[in-house]
């Protein structure tokens, strides 16, 4: 990069020299057939219960018909699934895979112009690992070393497709914030402000301060032009406050990182201050203490299963947050913030029947539709039903069980992962996969 | 702790256990009685399952095992009614730092390993095991009843682990101390550095550290040579070394040593060093180790097999690692497998996972009765335990788990757990909060 910048007239050189070599597309262009349907599978829903066995028939990458006989066309392609079980696309909400490690710009405590998409690594193991364990779809965050960390990318798990065709087409934007120990340690270790939870929470108002300033100035400005005023000067845009100004607006889904009860009440009357709402609650390990406050704010949690104790705000942490939760109002998202969880979230599910008894169907939706509307997106995935993307999994055991597979993940239609296939057993990549980002559960500043 | 009901059904055994105190972890364990677990699902790990089972549990341990009509209950015994349940000798974790740490991101909770050197086979588990650590009774809950503690792997001798069991008095809890030998070799151990800062020193490199060791062993074998000479001639005892004196029964074969490596081309160097010595080798991860598993199978040595969640290689099939105990084990290799998360050191906040972990091998082609005996016998077999621990046999510490079904399986709920023939209290920290926010 400093080399870049010492000589500018090396960036057009090297564009011109890429446009020449002509990279190709990574993907075979493999085109999926206009209609599938799959027979013989025990089909779970996510939202209308459990067909056993069921039918579902896909048309152009939709889902087109489900029960327990399907109108499909003769010409459709049939997959057999006897013995087998049909699920949702798993969904991820909260992911770092295939950023090298890019998930905090740990400069400044509030960044919300960095965009999570200028780091997306298209080619890392990390996908193809997540797309064999039946993932499809990922909400790919910023870390939890700044207070406002920028905003995420949604992504479907096309592996071997080009990075714009990975992306979730017109998924609502996402901004990650947080709070707790993560910021004190980044920035306390630095003697910076902010090293406690009064400073983390002084720094968000501060900002957002800044940003209703800004939104004035342009709102004036809006109705200064629609008034016909053809000599009025637009007010100087600032890439931050222009990203703080939409959070005002309601235009991102805020993201929160934290732990603490307490904090879940802070960050409540933060938004109320300023006016805006929380999506979602990520972590939220102890949200069995405020569930009744928390539900009536509408927001929802993306949790783990059974990690604690890796910190003092982890300390509280009981497998039961899930489903005490849930009964308690909350929508309940499990995730994984983790490359090696992605790979079995159906697994995580399954402890949710042990842990506090969730129904299979509760489970499975904490994998699937329940994660799809903390990413906006639960009009389009994460349920077998009409209308809907087919993003879907076929397993060799019940999914909720310790010894499902992923045998067959479909994302639009098209097949992605065939376990049956030698070698990778992808449909779509013959390129090199990079090394991913090795994020996982000891990573400091990053994930937990 | 008292059952207060004498013949108790499946419900009441969880119900009267949240009612104990679990200030019962610190004291000495209540005396066992005379239990009889009958109408179970017996899986004894060592003769195959017994449907509609009778376990006898007596004096802690057990005293008979067998279907309903060839055991005989003793008058007087508690009878627990196994209906519908599962029974299962205690799961073994293999490797944990139970008692070596709090929260992990507390350094003052955590007496993980000693970096100061990096041959440090005078560090005793022992020395640190904080029985009462949180951690247990979490694990306990789903059947783990017994563990190897060990340091944590920055050192490429970092010390000698306990064998314990999760229930009871510190005395009761650590069934054997300085058990095993816990050797690292690979990039890790390489004093460059590292998280927790510090400048590069020797070993830096893999040659360095192998190199130490060996001059660490030849040195220990010159003491051992000097100080058996000084015996002979009745000569006054030189001062004695306790980093060498630690290092004597393990140059000499009688205990194990495990060796916590990855990479295949390590393990063959680090074999040929325990091979120089006449090491008894566990060797433990192997994660790498895909294209030398035969080399492997012939070391004729017992593998731990943790983290299975480690991440493959960027071109390996993404089941390369989940392979593994599968790999291992069809090529006769006696295998246990660890609890450990994946991608990164062990925590044993995780431990609880135990069970899960080896559900997960049998996903990827490791037979049941493997999986189940690689988290309970093999493990007991390895650490000297196999004659007490381990399985449903006739004279063994009664470590007994009823569950309602799979123990492999995540959905499954444990029921209750006997330690030494005690029924322990089935409360941790975490249960006691889960409770106290559902009034």
């Amino acid at each position: 990069m400093g080399r870049l910048r010492r000589m500018p007239f090396v960036a057009p050189f090297l564009s011109m020299l890429l446009a020449l070599m002509s990279v190709p597309a990574l993907g075979h262009a493999q085109s999926a057939p206009a209609d599938i349907v799959f027979r013989g599978a025990t089909v779970m829903t996510a939202s209308n219960g459990t067909l056993s066995p069921g039918a579902v028939w896909v048309h152009a990458g939709k889902i087109a018909g489900v029960g327990t006989t399907v109108d499909a066309p003769a010409s459709a392609t049939v997959v057999d699934g006897t013995g087998l079980w049909l699920t949702p696309g798993i969904i991820d909400p909260h992911s770092h895979s295939a950023l090298d490690g890019d998930v905090n710009e740990a400069t400044s405590p509030v960044t919300p112009s960095m965009h999570m998409i200028d780091a997306f690594d298209n080619r890392s193991a990390d996908l193809y690992r997540a797309l064999a364990g039946g993932v499809t779809t990922e909400l790919l965050l910023h870390g939890s070393a700044n207070m406002i960390g920028g905003q995420a990318v949604v992504i479907k798990n096309k592996f071997g497709l080009d990075r714009d065709a990975m992306v979730f087409p017109n998924a609502p934007g996402s901004i990650k914030f947080a709070s707790g120990e993560n910021p004190k340690r980044v920035y306390g270790s630095r003697d910076q402000l902010p090293s406690t939870r009064m400073g983390n929470f002084e720094v968000m108002r501060m900002a957002f301060e800044d940003a209703r300033h800004y939104m004035a100035d342009w709102d004036a400005y809006d109705a200064k032009v629609k008034k016909g005023d053809k000599d009025v000067v637009a007010p100087k845009r600032d890439l931050k406050l222009e990203a703080l100004a939409d959070v005002l607006r309601g235009k991102l889904y805020v993201q929160i990182h934290c732990y603490r009860a307490d904090e879940f009440l802070t960050e409540e009357a933060i938004a109320k201050e300023y006016g805006y709402k929380i999506r979602a609650f990520h972590h939220a390990l102890e949200m069995y203490k405020v569930a009744p406050q928390i539900a009536a704010d509408g927001t929802a949690i993306a949790t783990f299963t059974d990690w604690w104790g890796f910190k003092d705000e982890a300390w509280d942490a009981i497998p039961w947050n899930a489903v005490m939760s849930m009964r308690q109002g909350v929508r309940v998202a499990l995730k994984s913030d983790s490359d090696d969880h992605i790979r079995r979230l159906n697994v995580e599910a399954g402890k949710m029947v042990h842990y506090g008894g969730a129904s299979e169907d509760e489970a499975i939706r904490m994998v699937t539709l329940n994660p799809a509307w903390i990413i906006g997106v639960d009009d389009r995935v994460g349920s077998i039903e009409v209308g809907k993307d087919a993003d879907l999994v076929l397993w060799n055991h019940d999914p909720l069980s310790t010894y499902a597979r992923a045998m067959k993940v479909y994302i639009d239609g098209d097949l992605f992962f065939d376990a049956s296939q030698p070698g990778w057993g992808t449909t779509h990549f013959n390129g090199v996969m990079h090394e991913g980002g090795g994020f996982g559960a000891d990573d400091e500043e990053d994930g937990q | 702790m008292k059952l207060p009901v004498k013949v108790i059904s499946n419900v009441t055994v969880s119900v009267t256990c949240l009612l104990v105190p679990a200030v019962l972890l610190a004291a000495d364990t209540p005396a066992p009685k005379v239990i009889a677990i009958t109408g179970g699902k017996l899986l004894t790990v060592s003769h195959g399952t017994i449907e509609n089972g009778v376990l006898i549990l007596a004096d802690g341990k057990i005293a008979a095992v067998g279907t309903a009509g060839e055991v005989k209950i003793p008058t007087g015994a508690e009878i627990v009614d196994a209906k519908g349940l599962t029974v299962y000798p205690g799961l073994i974790d293999p490797e944990s730092n139970f008692g070596l740490t709090e929260v992990s991101a507390d350094t003052m909770s955590n007496d993980l390993a000693e970096r100061s050197d990096e041959i440090m086979p005078h560090m005793h588990v022992a020395d640190a095991f904080h029985s009462e650590t949180e951690l247990i009774p979490v694990a306990r809950l789903n059947g783990v009843t017994n563990a190897v503690v060990a340091p944590a792997s920055d050192d490429s001798v970092a010390g000698q682990d306990i064998f314990i069991q999760l229930y009871g008095s510190r005395q009761q809890m650590m069934l054997g101390t300085d058990v095993a030998l816990a050797m690292n070799y690979g990039a890790e151990q390489r004093r460059r550095g590292g998280p927790q800062g510090g400048k590069s020193a020797y070993p830096s490199t893999r040659m360095g550290l192998i190199t130490e060791l060996r001059q660490t062993f030849l040195d220990t074998q010159d003491y051992m040579a000097k100080r058996d000479a000084a015996a002979k001639k009745d000569d006054k005892a030189s001062k004695r070394d306790l980093k060498f004196e630690a290092l004597i029964p393990y140059l000499k074969g009688e205990r194990p040593v495990v060796i916590g490596v990855y990479e295949a081309y390590d393990i063959e160097t680090v074999m040929g060093l325990a091979k120089e010595f006449h090491l008894k080798v566990i060797l433990n991860h192997v994660t790498h180790s895909q294209e030398i598993l035969d080399e492997v199978a012939a070391y004729k040595v017992p593998v731990i097999i943790g983290s299975i969640y480690d991440a493959p290689r960027a071109n390996e099939r993404y089941d390369a690692v989940y392979t593994l105990p599968a790999e291992l084990a069809k090529r006769g290799v006696t295998i246990a497998i660890a609890s450990a998360d994946g991608g990164g050191p062990v925590s044993s906040h995780s431990a609880r996972n135990l069970p899960y972990a080896a559900g997960f091998a049998v996903a990827y082609g490791l037979p049941y009765d493997d999986a189940l005996k690689a988290i309970t016998l093999n493990v007991a077999e390895m650490f000297g335990f196999g004659d007490k621990l381990g399985s449903l046999d006739v004279g063994k510490m009664a470590n007994v788990v009823l569950a309602n079904g799979d123990p492999l399986d995540v959905r499954t709920d444990v029921k209750q757990v006997y330690i030494q023939g005690v029924a322990v209290p089935m409360v941790s920290r975490q249960t006691k909060l889960r409770d106290e926010y559902s009034k």
